[in-house]
């Protein structure tokens, strides 16, 4: 059965209305480039659905040490204007024309092997700013992933923002698909490391993409470079602990097995990038 | 289910149809206009077939709800160039054997010409950037970079001799 409706809001306060009105059945388009795959393969039949491109929730600002982003961003936006891992991230995701329209809150909502630019954002301790019928609040992004396609959003509540710190130390993103462009990642993975004065590392960020039931942080490969020197001995570690830290799924690109080498493999080269490593 | 008027530019003519919720541009343009240079290809936005410019942006139609046309220019294949006067990136693509079965053509065609109108003398790396969403299963690609300098080349020339 075709949809009925397709809601225009004009802003996100209305947008958040007919979220509250219309209940979850709501489909809802950022971009559409994941929701109409969907409706164009049969896999979902929307009633109703609600399209968030003239609802002016696109646009990036620097204000007070952080990037204000907001939702309908499109990754072509974000691979030329954005951080370097974000952008760096953003370019990776399918061609030109897919990035025109793919919008940087809807890559939150990508479910692995997807979701490289949400793989970035997790690196860089970003929060999600999500509005409601009660009003605003945020929310870390590694918080808002509850489980494979379960995250903190009520029923009536919508992202309305990203929030970026500006990063301390340096960065890396690295993506391994099985072509060159345009292609699901067998693995992603996000680094940013920051050191202290005297070179031990102080703050580790290590996010992996495509490794579990959502992009994911790291923490046991994060523990294992905290406080001492980013070298080949620390790396490795990492490198073993991010194993041990992932959950990865098998599909038609990758199995299980191979994707866990894989994160081993692509943390090592990513933190390897670094420049302070020793 | 009340149809949803939608009235655009077309390959700079005025277009006006009527279109349904979640129907997507490719279907509307292909089905009830006849614009056939818009291929039907993955509809997951994985094949580029389906590309067409919207506002002179690489679009997928297949991921685009028809609706969203509305007030935007949009260019096909169709507008570029007729047979009797091609456009260069078309001539450059019959000159270098750039297209075999053909089905990936009109995609490749207009992601090259975004990019030509950005870029007008692109790096082989930023041809490569600008059409990796564009699949070809035939030519391997290298004929269709060939024949997208080719075109550069050659509306560079165009444009000196008219002393634009």
């Amino acid at each position: 059965m075709p949809a009925e409706e397709l809601l225009l809001p004009r802003s996100a306060q209305e947008a958040i209305g007919l979220l509250s009105r219309h209940g979850p059945e709501l489909l809802v388009l950022a971009g559409g480039t994941i929701a109409m795959g969907l409706v164009n393969d049969g896999a979902i039949f929307p009633a109703q659905a609600m399209s968030l491109h003239r609802a002016g929730m696109d646009g990036m600002r620097l204000l007070d040490g952080r990037l204000e982003i907001g939702p309908t961003t499109t990754l072509d936006r974000v691979a030329n204007d954005g951080l370097p891992l974000l952008a760096g991230a953003a370019r990776e995701v399918g061609g030109w024309a897919v990035r025109n329209r793919a919008t940087i809150g809807g890559n939150l909502f990508a479910a692995p092997p997807y979701g490289d630019v949400a793989t970035a954002l997790l690196a860089l301790d970003a929060t999600v700013v999500i509005g409601g019928p009660d009003g605003s609040r945020t929310v870390l992004l590694e918080h808002f992933y509850r489980g494979h396609l379960e995250y903190d959003l009520g029923e009536a509540e919508l992202v309305t923002g990203l929030t970026v710190p500006l990063p301390a130390g340096e960065t890396a993103f690295i993506k391994y698909g099985r072509r060159q462009a345009a292609a699901p990642s067998v693995v992603a993975v996000a680094v940013r490391v920051a050191w202290d004065a005297g070179g031990a590392v102080a703050e580790a960020r290590i996010a992996l993409g495509a490794a579990g039931p959502h992009p994911l942080r790291a923490h046991g490969a994060e523990a294992a470079l905290a406080g001492g020197p980013l070298d080949a001995e620390s790396i490795a570690a990492a490198a073993r602990a991010a194993m041990e830290d992932c959950d990865p799924p098998g599909d038609a690109l990758a199995s299980a097995w191979y994707r866990r080498k894989m994160v081993g493999v692509f943390v090592r080269r990513a933190l390897e990038r670094l420049g302070g490593v020793a | 289910m009340t149809p949803i008027a939608v009235s655009f530019t077309l390959n700079g003519r005025p277009a006006m149809a009527a279109t349904k919720p979640l129907t997507s541009a490719r279907t509307l343009l292909r089905e009830q206009l006849s614009v056939t240079s818009v291929k039907a290809g993955c509809g997951q936005g994985g094949c580029g077939s389906c590309t067409i410019l919207v506002n002179g942006e690489p679009t997928l139609s297949c991921l685009l709800p028809a609706a969203l046309l509305d007030g935007c220019e949009v260019t096909t294949l169709e507008g570029i160039g007729t047979p009797a006067n091609l456009h260069p990136l078309q001539e450059a693509f019959y000159d270098s054997f750039a297209a075999q079965c053909g089905y990936c053509t009109s995609g490749m065609i207009l992601a090259a010409k975004a990019l030509l109108d950005r870029r007008p003398h692109p790096s082989r790396e930023e041809i490569v950037a600008a059409l990796s969403g564009n699949l070809c299963r035939c030519t391997g690609y290298l004929p269709i970079m060939e024949a997208v300098e080719a075109a550069a080349e050659k509306m560079a020339q165009a444009g000196a001799g008219t002393g634009q």
